[in-house]
């Protein structure tokens, strides 16, 4: 379900939180969705259990995830058919972060920058 | 911290005069996966054979289970498992005698575990301890340790001999006692990346202390390297706190930093006129950086 590079110098908390995030803003994992268990993902990924236990505590604080007793967590259901803007803006940031720091060595002005992202957004636009 | 599982005060160890350990004090709480980290000869056995109590401290104090680590009653020794760098197996015995003959100590001991384990790591039960290579003797000892499920596992080196296949294999025992929330590992091992993938929290043994005992997220949220590739705006002596090492080139400059938070970039930028970027390091890179 996920990708994760445990030797990425990105601590792995980071990596899921985002991926989840941003898997869930894009409707790829749909309300309802099971995710696996704590378990099950720390062995999948040879990875530390507290660190999965450490996101999914997270999104589920953040409406991402739901818990129920006994049985998997699940997505939460995301007004209205798709994640609310602020979320889907929040899994942007790591995005914008690295689009502003490179623009600023590049030492390109703000309007350079909207220029380059106007021209890739329309080329996808079909 | 009653319920800590170790806990190290001023622990400090000589043989002879040689100093080996000064003033250590950490813990381990269940629940943890410690990797320790430090150059050959740093200390990392020594330490784990204090808390094993193999050893007398020479002054400050180790107790484990609340006991002091040098008198262990049977009944605390028997929660704690251990995999040292050099095995005890015994040669003559059959590798079933020999883990008869470990599991005779316990008074439980998870059969269903080992058998499985015996099995997946293809190790013949009939086979004399002395003909197993030294990657099976490694393979046997990490599952003698496992039988009597300790709450205490303590790995020293555990997979120097094992192909990748069987360290996965490893990695994922670990993973299953750390998913038992009252099971806690101590790790030292040199295979960075194992620790990366498992590990909680870091010691970090150098020039006889402990250079860093804590959170891992934390080790990677403070340890970082900051790039600012713009040379013309940088001042002719660059004076970073806490920097560990800066290096400099046309296209600018770079600094390994400790004690790294956010607020320090716009401190940084004053500095230096430019938003550093800000790198982070993997286990690997931090413990370089540590030892340049």
């Amino acid at each position: 379900m996920f990708i994760l590079k445990p030797h990425s110098g990105v601590p792995i908390y980071r990596q899921l939180l985002e991926q989840i995030r941003r898997l869930v803003s894009s409707g790829q994992l749909a309300p309802g969705t099971p995710l696996p268990s704590i378990r099950e993902l720390a062995l999948e990924h040879a990875i530390n259990p507290m660190t999965v236990s450490k996101v999914y505590s997270l999104l589920e604080t953040e409406g991402v995830l739901e818990r129920h007793r006994g049985k998997p967590m699940t997505v939460a259901a995301q007004r209205p058919g798709r994640a609310p803007v602020a979320s889907r803006r929040k899994a942007l940031e790591p995005h914008v972060d690295n689009l502003v720091l490179a623009g600023r060595q590049l030492e390109l002005d703000l309007d350079e920058l909207v220029e380059a992202l106007r021209t890739r957004w329309e080329k996808t636009d079909d | 911290m009653t319920d800590s599982y170790v806990v190290a005060r001023a622990l400090s160890k000589s043989f002879g005069r040689k100093s080996v350990l000064e003033s250590l004090s950490c813990d381990v709480q269940p629940g943890d996966v410690v990797g320790v980290l430090g150059k050959n000869g740093a200390g990392k056995t020594t330490l784990l054979e204090l808390m094993l109590g193999f050893t007398p401290a020479t002054s400050g104090e180790v107790r484990v289970f609340g006991h002091d680590s040098w008198r262990l009653p049977g009944s605390a020794k028997a929660r704690v498992g251990f995999v040292p760098q050099q095995d005890e197996l015994v040669n003559q015995l059959s590798v079933g005698d020999q883990i008869r003959l470990i599991r005779s100590f316990y008074k439980s001991w998870d059969d269903a575990l080992v058998d499985r384990l015996v099995r997946l790591w293809e190790i013949d039960l009939a086979e004399r301890v002395r003909s197993l290579s030294v990657g099976q003797r490694q393979k046997l000892s990490i599952v003698l340790a496992l039988g009597p499920k300790p709450d205490l596992l303590i790995l020293d080196e555990p997979v120097a001999s094992l192909d990748p296949i069987a360290r996965r294999h490893f990695l994922e025992q670990i993973v299953e006692v750390a998913a038992d929330g009252n099971r806690a590992v101590i790790l030292s091992s040199h295979i960075v990346s194992d620790i990366e993938r498992l590990a909680s929290r870091i010691w970090i043994l150098k020039d006889r202390h402990l250079y860093w005992h804590g959170d891992f997220d934390a080790l990677r949220d403070s340890i970082v390297r900051l790039h600012v590739r713009t040379a013309a705006t940088l001042p002719a002596e660059l004076e970073i706190p806490n920097a560990l090492r800066i290096e400099r080139s046309e296209t600018g400059a770079m600094a390994v930093v400790r004690d790294w938070n956010p607020e320090r970039g716009r401190e940084i930028a004053a500095l230096v006129g430019a938003i550093p970027e800000v790198e982070p390091l993997t286990l690997e890179e931090i413990f370089l950086e540590l030892h340049r």
